[in-house]
């Protein structure tokens, strides 16, 4: 008795057009859908035959991943009862998902289902018989929609014998349901169609906030060319009137499918930097004001945070008496008046936009100029001292109310040249300064009294607005070269 | 009632895990073989109401397997399956030539093969 050849059992030999892509066309869309299906953890309080077959299925998948990342190694027979087996353990689990209320596995599962159905399209699988010209591309997932049975066969044919994977839909409200389902990379779309036509279906395609940067490429049947001006204007990407000429469409197709993967991987690029920003805002966002993050994230060079030397007006305060304070007060209270203080203060100094280099005890020390330098930051330090000193009135009525006694600080300014970098140890670092002129505005804080803002000839001599001033003088401090000249600041002129 | 019962000839044991599965749970009892051998004997032993046999099997194929069923009177009744893979032509002509009742391709549309199993095992 004859029968005809079988299928070969051997193991598909590696040579030329014997890659797994050529072999397989399927395989990159299958792999996606297993991966996806993997990536899915078993729900909790799965049905036991639900979870008998999702074990079965993911031993399944792992073994097909397997086969496929080793395709010389496996016989064509064998990979085709691997898929049948895949496929068989899906649709049972399928069947039993409605009763088991597990909707997180019912989107990867019909997408695998799709994947595994359309790898054993047989015309898919006979690939040797293509022929013609071939344009060769990524292979993608293409969905056909087209009420015609006969137009919908002879797309998937065509297209998965160019290695696509085909999905058709009979109606455009089909084609909604499986771009719900599934990952689509280009929809071919019929325009002419009973129920839901293809504009609305494009329309609908491109309202979409996770459809609209799929690629539609309409089909339409005379030679309509205000209905397909229509659909460019809709935001369709190509256009074929039939009967269309397969090696155009799958041009098309191709330039379809690399519009999406750019799409995606623009998206991807998006969603990284979105995270960086996010990081970087996190990380800086507790020492500068908003607008110095922005403008940091903004540059295309991003900023420098090696050491630089940089001028730069340091602003440092301190509560008069807070020794005497803390003896007088339980611990928690001291805790809440500080941070009630220092509260408000990190607000005023953050909104002149002056990093915050630290706190020490109730001293707080800022810097105006960096990271970034702007022509007014010897005003904006004396303008933030001088708020600072205002908003000690609405402080100590807070105080006043709960029975503590009130704050008075006294705040030095002064302007100089200093270190600004990432400065520490390996372990730990922070955005500091370190120079001269810091230990100067420490001698000049220690002979301001409460209430009061001095600051150094250098920094007056940097400021740009005109100011109220009294109480000119000379100090002379241990390690100070000469006497220091410094002012008291009592306001804006009016 | 007792559940009727289905021999599964398959080689591939995830092919045969997954069908003897959906079978089971399709009402019927299931037994297994892996090859012709072991197909015609447990036909032989058990009389299951139905087989379902792969044709392409190690020691003894499924042609070889069925041929000798319909040759053997305790065996020629019973309705045989044959299940092959469907991108060879002319199968469905070399099955029935074999002696088998019904042909279903590979991959298996499981709805569509139950149909068939119902024709010869009515419920």
């Amino acid at each position: 008795m004859e029968h005809e050849a079988q299928e070969s059992t051997l193991p598909v030999p590696p040579g030329p057009g014997t890659d797994a892509a050529t072999v397989y066309p399927w395989r990159e869309a299958l792999l996606r859908a297993i991966g996806e299906l993997l990536d899915t953890e078993i729900p909790a309080g799965l049905p036991k035959l639900a979870h008998e077959d999702f074990t079965s299925l993911h031993r399944a998948a792992e073994d097909m991943a397997g086969m496929l990342a080793d395709t010389a190694a496996h016989s064509r027979h064998d990979v085709r009862n691997q898929l049948s087996a895949l496929r068989g353990y899906g649709e049972m689990l399928a069947e039993q998902l409605p009763a088991s209320g597990a909707e997180t596995l019912d989107a990867p599962l019909q997408r695998l289902l799709l994947a595994t159905r359309s790898a054993e399209d047989p015309a898919s699988l006979d690939v040797e018989s293509g022929g013609g010209i071939t344009i060769v591309g990524e292979p993608g997932f293409i969905l056909a929609v087209d009420d015609r049975l006969e137009n919908r066969e002879l797309v998937a044919r065509y297209l998965s014998r160019c290695g696509h994977s085909v999905v058709t839909a009979a109606s455009g409200e089909e084609a909604l349901v499986i771009l719900g389902q599934a990952d689509v990379d280009v929809v071919l779309l019929d325009l002419l169609m009973p129920g839901m036509d293809g504009h609305e279906v494009l329309q609908r395609i491109k309202e979409h906030p996770d459809w609209h940067a799929t690629p539609v490429i309409v089909i339409s049947g005379h030679q309509d060319m205000q209905g397909i001006i229509r659909c460019i204007e809709a935001g369709a990407d190509d256009y074929l009137f039939k009967p269309f000429n397969p090696v155009l469409l799958q041009a098309r197709i191709k330039a379809g499918i690399e519009r999406k993967r750019w799409h995606d991987r623009e998206e991807q690029y998006r969603q990284q930097l979105e995270r960086n920003e996010q990081f970087i805002r996190a990380t800086f966002g507790r020492y500068l004001s908003d607008e110095i993050v922005t403008d940091i994230l903004e540059r295309p060079e991003g900023l420098d945070l090696g050491g630089k030397l940089r001028e730069v007006t340091i602003l440092m305060s301190d509560i008069r008496g807070f020794t005497t304070l803390c003896e007088q007060l339980e611990p928690t209270e001291v805790v809440r008046v500080l941070n009630r203080y220092l509260g408000a203060m990190t607000d005023i100094i953050l909104s002149y936009q002056g990093t915050i280099d630290e706190f020490i005890g109730d001293a707080i020390l800022a810097v105006f100029g960096a990271p970034q330098h702007r022509e007014d930051d010897a005003d904006r330090a004396v303008q933030c001292a001088l708020a600072m000193q205002a908003a000690h009135e609405e402080l100590n009525r807070q105080n006043a109310q709960e029975g503590f006694p009130a704050l008075h600080t006294g705040i030095a300014l002064n302007t100089g040249q200093v270190i600004a970098g990432n400065i520490g140890s390996e372990r730990r670092s922070k955005y500091g300064f370190v120079g001269h002129a810091m230990n100067v505005t420490a001698r000049i804080e220690d002979v301001t009294r409460g209430d009061d803002v001095v600051i150094a000839d250098a920094t007056l001599q940097k400021l740009r607005g005109h100011y109220r001033i009294d109480d000119s003088r000379e100090i002379r401090a241990p390690g100070m070269d000469g006497p220091l000249h410094i002012h008291r600041v009592l306001g804006d002129l009016p | 009632m007792k559940s009727p019962c289905i021999l599964l000839v398959e080689d591939n044991e995830l092919g045969r895990d997954m069908l003897s599965r959906r079978l089971d749970r399709a009402g019927f009892d299931v037994v297994t073989a892996a090859d012709g051998e072991q197909a015609l004997q447990i036909m032989r032993e058990r009389q299951p109401a139905l087989v379902l046999m792969d044709m392409s099997l190690p020691v003894m194929d499924g042609w070889t397997a069925c041929r000798s069923a319909r040759a053997d009177p305790r065996m020629r009744q019973i309705p045989i399956i044959a299940l092959t893979a469907h991108a060879m032509a002319n199968n469905r002509q070399s099955a029935l030539a074999a002696g088998c009742d019904d042909f279903a391709t590979k991959p298996v549309d499981f709805p569509q093969l139950l149909a068939k199993i119902r024709t010869y095992i009515p419920t």
